[in-house]
């Protein structure tokens, strides 16, 4: 079987482009996929025998779910966002007073791609058959707004909250949206890179100055070894 | 009783009723997070009693409290209901906060939602540094907080004046302290060092919160 | 002897008053808090109750007290930073919580612990979920009125915080794993301790089997009561011992391959098919029972060897995504690690147990009698830390 996209299997060598790495359970779960919602499936990433990862276009999220559910995929695990612009701030790990470098501000998604910055992704898991998939969508930069899981699988509630209220993603359909940690008034959304913790900008952290400067030939360094009781 | 706050109570029995107090605190435990799990197993667990100091952890509401402790990260929107604790609590109430969270923040001293120290809020006496702070670290800032009050004015306490330690307060009496802890007397000058006699006549201001362990607060 | 006529007539316009009484008294449902501060809740959990009488009719968490934010904070710490951080997200069985942020790091890294760290990680591991359950079973009897199991509780599990202590150097928030394997080695004389701890902590779930499970008036507040079945679980994301207690058999301890050494041990499942209250605190006492028996089996396996891999000073971890969830005491916990090659990861999921035990405590709590609400809560149980990261 041919790779579905140009997603690109990991470590292990295929010997001939029709060997599948793996058990093929994986590449199964794909092909169900696609017979459901063909032409919606935009990527996928499998890491042998170990996990797998689909990205679908935003209007394919929630009937991504409802096929992976019908599938046999019905433990919801969890459903969050990711911004993948690159912290304005930085990330508090160097030296304030030495030279800062010009901040990288290229937005770069990673595994299965992406094109906006904002993207949700959702984790369900197969219990018979051991196996989970991480579903990615593209929020819309113009209108971030998804559709919700939540009349799909109850769990989702509490977590389309918690991802409403740290990344300002509205949920279509969502019963009940409103803040779930943070207290009525707060202003702003946390998890966004361009929310800046305003403690670090007062007393920005030291950076690393306690670690001694690696030896000059050997980086790694073997540590003291047994101590059998 | 009038005499307390009027200041006509004789030295003796102020000692008497310092001791008794301190020996017979109720501590009304506000355990928020990890440090509660500490606190209980100072509190309640038979190996780090607290009991036998004579302090009971045992008050059911705070208004029956003497002393909260305050062990575990405050966050901003638990902080009213913090105010509104210590504001139920009766007079002469203290305060210990236990932990690096409640002292500045800790850990999360650069987050968004977490209060940075409880001292925000509310007036703390002792401070017991850790993360968790052992039952032990614990026991000891409820010992030092049991020193203070028995070295305590309880007249300036009933009045609710800020300087409360019976050296503070005999110096304001004295006259050689204002109520705002400038020096009053021209022959003293702050940029004069004290010998270590004199330290002991000039008062430090304002109290010094105490901290187990002796260090600056973390 | 017979009523005068007089005392006839008052005793029928009593009657009178009080039926007119009923009939035009009304009540009014009342909305109860409970929380944020109440000794029945493991830390500061708002549930709002709108009550029938005695019936809830609707009840709503409000969590959020205890939230630091982590995912924040975690974008603006080094990896070995992380580590010290997340300990505190279920802060009973704390080193539980480093080993599925590590062992996502390791993945990215691609390098695995060596034998000897695997298998200090699964003591580690096990006996922090010892520490963990056993206040769980004393703390059972607190929201019951029996105050008694808590203090055994607190005094046995002293043992275990000394072993933790012995080895790690804090009774809880240990600190101890490392990208790459363990901080140090374990000290002279852990494994006899161990072994005597463990049998003490056995004695205990003997007693409280004794005390609380036998106990007729637990028995009669526990059977039957918040029975969740298990579609409703799996739809919620219930793990652990709630979810098995639903009857669903999954314990990512053995339906999964990652680095630890649950196959070295000889050790079973335990799952309730009834769903109820009673059910999930039952599994959890078999459980602990069972991770005593874990950990005796490991104590003699530990192979010789070093405790760390080579890894370089300063870690870099590359580019990547990875996800791993283990059986944490709470249930199931998992790390969703985004790094861009940097000192610290760009972005960290933490998925909590108790966050989605908790989302169905509006559906498990409809209709339900006040007292059982707590009885409901105590089997669910959860830690606040764990919900509200």
């Amino acid at each position: 079987m041919a790779p579905l996209s140009d997603a690109t299997t990991d470590e292990t060598q295929d010997d001939a482009p029709a060997a599948l790495p793996g058990d093929g359970v994986r590449e199964g779960i794909i092909d169900n996929l696609r017979s459901h919602i063909g032409d919606q499936i935009v990527d996928t990433k499998i890491t042998p025998n170990d996990d797998l990862w689909i990205r679908v276009t935003t209007d394919g999220w929630l009937a991504a779910g409802q096929a992976l559910k019908e599938a046999g995929f019905t433990y919801f695990c969890f459903l969050s966002a990711i911004d993948w612009m690159p912290s304005p701030y930085g990330t508090g790990e160097n030296d304030p007073d030495a030279e800062q470098k010009e901040p990288d501000t290229a937005i770069v998604p990673g595994y299965t791609g992406g094109d906006t910055r904002l993207q949700v992704f959702a984790r369900v898991t197969d219990l018979n058959r051991h196996v989970g998939v991480t579903l990615k969508a593209d929020v819309p930069d113009d209108r971030a707004v998804m559709e919700s899981w939540s009349h799909l699988f109850a769990g989702a509630n509490w977590h389309e909250r918690e991802c409403h209220e740290m990344f300002g993603i509205g949920f279509d359909n969502h019963p009940d949206l409103r803040n779930m940690y943070l207290p009525g008034d707060f202003e702003g959304y946390p998890l966004r890179k361009d929310f800046p913790l305003l403690a670090r900008m007062v007393k920005p952290w030291p950076g690393i100055v306690d670690v001694e400067p690696m030896p000059a030939q050997d980086e790694e360094e073997a540590p003291p070894a047994e101590e059998t009781s | 009783m009038g005499l307390v706050d009027k200041g006509r109570l004789p030295a003796p029995l102020t000692k008497l009723f310092n001791i008794s107090r301190s020996y017979s605190l109720w501590v009304y435990q506000w355990g928020l997070a990890c440090c509660a799990i500490e606190m209980g197993a100072a509190f309640g667990s038979p190996r780090y009693d607290v009991m036998r100091l004579g302090v009971i952890p045992l008050p059911a509401s705070p208004r029956q409290a003497d002393f909260v402790c305050v062990s575990g990260t405050v966050t901003d929107k638990m902080a009213p209901a913090v105010k509104r604790l210590w504001e139920q609590m009766p007079e002469p109430k203290y305060a210990i906060s236990m932990g690096s969270c409640a002292n500045c923040g800790g850990p999360y001293w650069d987050s968004y939602s977490v209060t940075k120290g409880v001292d925000q809020i509310i007036p703390i006496d002792v401070y017991v540094p850790g993360c968790p702070p052992r039952p032990e670290a614990l026991l000891e800032g409820v010992v030092l907080l049991q020193q203070r009050i028995k070295n305590e004015d309880m007249a300036a306490k009933w009045r609710g004046d800020e300087f409360t330690t019976l050296q503070r307060s005999r110096a304001v009496a004295a006259g050689e302290v204002d109520r705002d802890g400038e020096l009053i007397s021209e022959t003293h000058s702050i940029s004069e060092d004290p010998t270590p006699d004199e330290a002991r006549t000039v008062p430090v201001y304002p109290p010094e919160p105490i901290v187990v362990g002796g260090g600056p607060i973390e | 002897m017979t009523l005068t006529d007089r005392q006839q007539l008052s005793y029928i316009a009593s009657q009178a008053a009080d039926a007119r009484l009923n009939v035009e008294l009304e009540t009014e449902g009342m909305t109860l808090n409970i929380g944020p501060q109440h000794p029945a809740t493991h830390g500061t959990l708002r549930i709002i109750c709108r009550l029938d009488g005695e019936q809830v009719v609707w009840a709503e968490p409000v969590a959020g007290y205890m939230h630091r934010g982590y995912e924040k904070l975690t974008e603006v710490r080094t990896f070995p930073q992380v580590t010290t951080l997340v300990n505190r997200i279920d802060w009973l069985g704390s080193f539980a919580n480093e080993v599925p942020f590590i062992l996502a790091a390791e993945k990215l890294m691609e390098i695995e612990a060596p034998p000897r760290a695997q298998v200090i990680r699964t003591i580690l591991f096990e006996l922090s979920r010892i520490a963990n359950v056993s206040l769980f079973l004393g703390d059972l009897g607190v929201q019951m009125g029996a105050i008694t199991p808590v203090f055994l509780a607190f005094r046995d599990r002293e043992y275990i915080l000394n072993l933790i202590e012995g080895a790690t150097g804090g009774r809880f928030h240990p600190n101890f794993d490392r990208i790459g394997g363990l901080k140090d080695d374990l000290p002279k004389g852990w494994i006899a301790e161990t072994r005597g701890a463990v049998k003490k902590l056995e004695e205990f779930c003997d007693t409280i089997d004794d005390l609380l499970f036998g106990n007729e008036i637990f028995q009669s507040r526990m059977r039957g009561i918040g029975i969740i079945p298990a579609d409703i679980a799996k739809d919620y994301g219930l793990s652990g011992p709630n979810a098995r207690a639903s009857g669903i058999d999954w314990d990512l301890r053995r339906d999964q391959d990652l680095p630890l050494s649950y196959d070295l041990a000889d050790w079973k499942v335990w799952t309730h098919p009834d769903g109820d209250s009673w059910a999930r605190c039952w599994i959890r006492l078999q459980e602990t029972r069972e991770s005593c028996k874990i950990v005796n089996q490991l104590l003699d396996q530990i192979p010789a060897g070093p405790v760390m891999t080579k890894v370089p000073r300063i870690i870099k971890v590359p580019e990547g995504e990875a996800w791993v969830a283990t059986e944490n005491p709470l249930g199931e916990m998992g790390y969703y690690v985004v790094s861009k090659g940097g000192l610290g990861p760009f972005r960290v999921k933490i998925r909590s147990a108790s966050f989605n035990n908790i989302s169905i405590v509006p559906w498990a709590l409809k209709g339900v009698y006040v007292p059982d609400v707590i009885t409901i809560l105590a089997s669910l149980y959860f830690i606040l830390g764990d919900i509200d990261r």
